[in-house]
């Protein structure tokens, strides 16, 4: 091939250049799955894990997690009770299990909703601009002065006491990252060349922002999402272990660590079991968390 | 910004549901002797002269009075903030103390193995709970060692430190890796600037490199990140000082919302939410002083 049918051959349009457009390669399944790096794939099996823990609660647990009995009070280990009962009979290891049922959908919530809502905002506040953004941002330096999760205490209070009050409390504290982080984004994609294409086109402005800006800005803030979920799990527990999250009897891991801590110094595992399941939970999104990341830099 | 603050907290009183003279004056209070006490608590004025009222007592440094115990919500404070401010001290050393050369020796060997241990240990410290790790440092090094009370404050200055040691250990261990994190990165950045390549041409030994540009730098930046995770590490104190049962503001506030008292709440609310704001002032400053390049805007 001389040097001129090599130069024509790239410059023709009915050939792109694979690497500008990634929806002309053919997608190898395989190749999908050996690109996606090991810790992801780690941090995916843990959660999934979980995720099936909490679905099959009832055929993993031995015992019903709230049904009381007075004989069987404090026991340790054995074969019926494998991390033995609580102070009021209840076994535990049936307890941990099913609270895998209350802090995974609600740690996933208290993450979920203030995303939701934060980029919903900023995309508002970055697309249109002028009063919709001057109030968004004034709200948002409010509650960013807040030490927010002292006010989700005081919050939690005032609403009464629950899973509500905390998701609801969470939400309406923790969107503000969220939506700077999307309306800096918007701020930069609304400059770009096909966004003025389309206005030119005559797209209404909203439809602008659902097709052709919010796709692109909304990766930038998922992958903050699994290590949200982590904040989010954790703290419900210490809520929770502090009397005033999810209220008793229902199980949560970090009320049944406040029950174990008074007889740490002769069932130590009552405390110590639960803590080693939250730390599980948290390493595993915090692996996922991060292999989002470093993808999204690349 | 105070005022939005001063707002929240006021509003905290009326989305409350319940009455709150019932509380003061207890459950066999006659009706005429509820409408008295509303009457002499200025609760059956308007909402903006009770709003008005609220700000007034705040400028005097009035926080009204706690439901409970009768006493001026000011009294009930003093004490408290002087084992707040141990722990947030002793905790903020420890910090520095892990995290900065955890920092150092994972910017200079990067990729190799000290980095990867640490970065791994960081993940496990986001993952771990600040209760369980109080109640885990209880079980394997207060109670075998028996070198540490298992909770409360001590009377002399070295049983405070004493009492101090394993609570700020547990707040150090949830934030070092934040501290690590930011820090890591901006030493990498300060490692591949033009200006330590050029101190190293001149022929700077890297020792006194480290020591004249990349410690300084380090300072600065652990500095503001610390600031802004000033409200993490007050939620750090409430869940460490109730772990411990240590008598801090965060006990209290804690004990406040169990005994459904509110100017007790509103109170260490508000004195959160001041200590949050005078820190970001504090880290302006400080971040001006240690970096040149940083000028204070009026």
């Amino acid at each position: 091939m001389t040097a001129s049918g090599y130069l024509d051959s790239t410059s023709e349009p009915d050939s792109p250049d694979p690497s500008l457009d990634s929806g002309a390669i053919p997608i190898d399944e395989r190749s999908l799955w050996r690109r996606v790096p090991m810790k992801a794939k780690i941090g995916g099996a843990i959660v999934l894990l979980y995720v099936l823990v909490a679905l099959f609660a009832p055929v993993i647990a031995t015992h019903d997690p709230i049904e009381i009995d007075p004989v069987t009070r404090l026991a340790s280990p054995t074969a019926e009770h494998i991390l033995g009962t609580d102070e009021l009979g209840r076994d535990i290891f049936s307890r941990i299990i099913y609270a895998t049922r209350v802090d995974l959908p609600l740690g996933f919530l208290g993450a979920f909703l203030p995303a939701l809502l934060g980029v919903a905002l900023g995309a508002m506040a970055g697309y249109f601009g002028g009063w919709v953004d001057s109030v968004v941002m004034r709200v948002s330096d409010v509650v960013q002065a807040f030490p927010s999760y002292i006010l989700i205490i005081a919050l939690v209070f005032a609403l009464g006491q629950g899973a509500t009050s905390i998701i609801f409390a969470f939400t309406i504290l923790g969107w503000v990252a969220y939506a700077r982080l999307v309306r800096s984004e918007v701020l930069r994609v609304r400059g770009l060349d096909y966004v003025h294409a389309a206005r030119v086109a005559g797209l209404s402005r909203f439809r602008i922002l659902r097709v052709h800006v919010f796709p692109n800005v909304v990766s930038q803030a998922l992958v903050y999402l699994p290590s949200d979920i982590v904040f989010a799990t954790l703290a419900l527990a210490a809520f929770s272990f502090l009397g005033l999250g999810i209220p008793p009897p229902t199980p949560e891991w970090g009320a049944i660590i406040a029950e174990g801590q008074p007889f740490i110094r002769t069932h130590w595992w009552f405390a110590a079991v639960p803590g080693f399941v939250i730390v599980g939970l948290g390493l595993g999104m915090s692996l996922v968390g991060e292999s989002a990341e470093e993808a999204l830099e690349r | 910004m105070m005022l939005g603050i001063v707002l929240v907290v006021f509003l905290l009183l009326q989305i409350t549901p319940g009455d709150p003279v019932r509380q003061v004056v207890g459950l066999r209070a006659t009706e005429e002797q509820l409408d008295e006490v509303r009457e002499e608590m200025g609760l059956d004025d308007p909402v903006l002269v009770q709003y008005g009222r609220y700000v007034g007592q705040l400028v005097q440094g009035d926080l009204g009075y706690s439901y409970k115990s009768k006493q001026p919500v000011t009294s009930l404070i003093g004490d408290r903030m002087v084992v707040t401010a141990w722990l947030l001290t002793a905790g903020i050393l420890l910090t520095l103390l892990i995290s900065i050369p955890a920092a150092i020796a994972a910017a200079l060997y990067r990729g190799r193995t000290a980095d990867q241990v640490i970065r791994v240990g960081g993940l496990l410290g986001l993952s771990m709970p600040a209760f369980w790790v109080g109640v885990m440092l209880l079980l394997v090094v207060a109670l075998p060692t028996g070198w540490f009370p298992p909770g409360g404050f001590g009377e002399t200055f070295g049983e405070r430190l004493q009492s101090i040691f394993l609570p700020a250990l547990t707040l150090a261990i949830g934030s070092s890796p934040f501290i690590i994190r930011s820090l890591r990165a901006s030493l990498i950045s300060v490692l591949n600037s033009d200006y330590v390549a050029t101190g190293r041409a001149i022929g700077g030994s890297r020792r006194r490199l480290i020591r004249r540009f990349v410690l300084r730098n380090a300072a600065v930046s652990s500095v503001t990140v610390l600031a802004l995770e000033i409200g993490f590490l007050l939620f750090g104190a409430v869940v460490i000082e109730t772990t411990f049962a240590l008598p801090g503001l965060g006990q209290g506030l804690v004990l406040a919302a169990r005994g459904r008292d509110l100017p007790a709440i509103q109170g260490y609310t508000l004195l959160f939410a001041v200590i949050v704001v005078a820190v970001y002032l504090l880290s302006d400053i400080a971040q001006a002083m240690l970096d040149p390049r940083v000028e204070i805007e009026s």
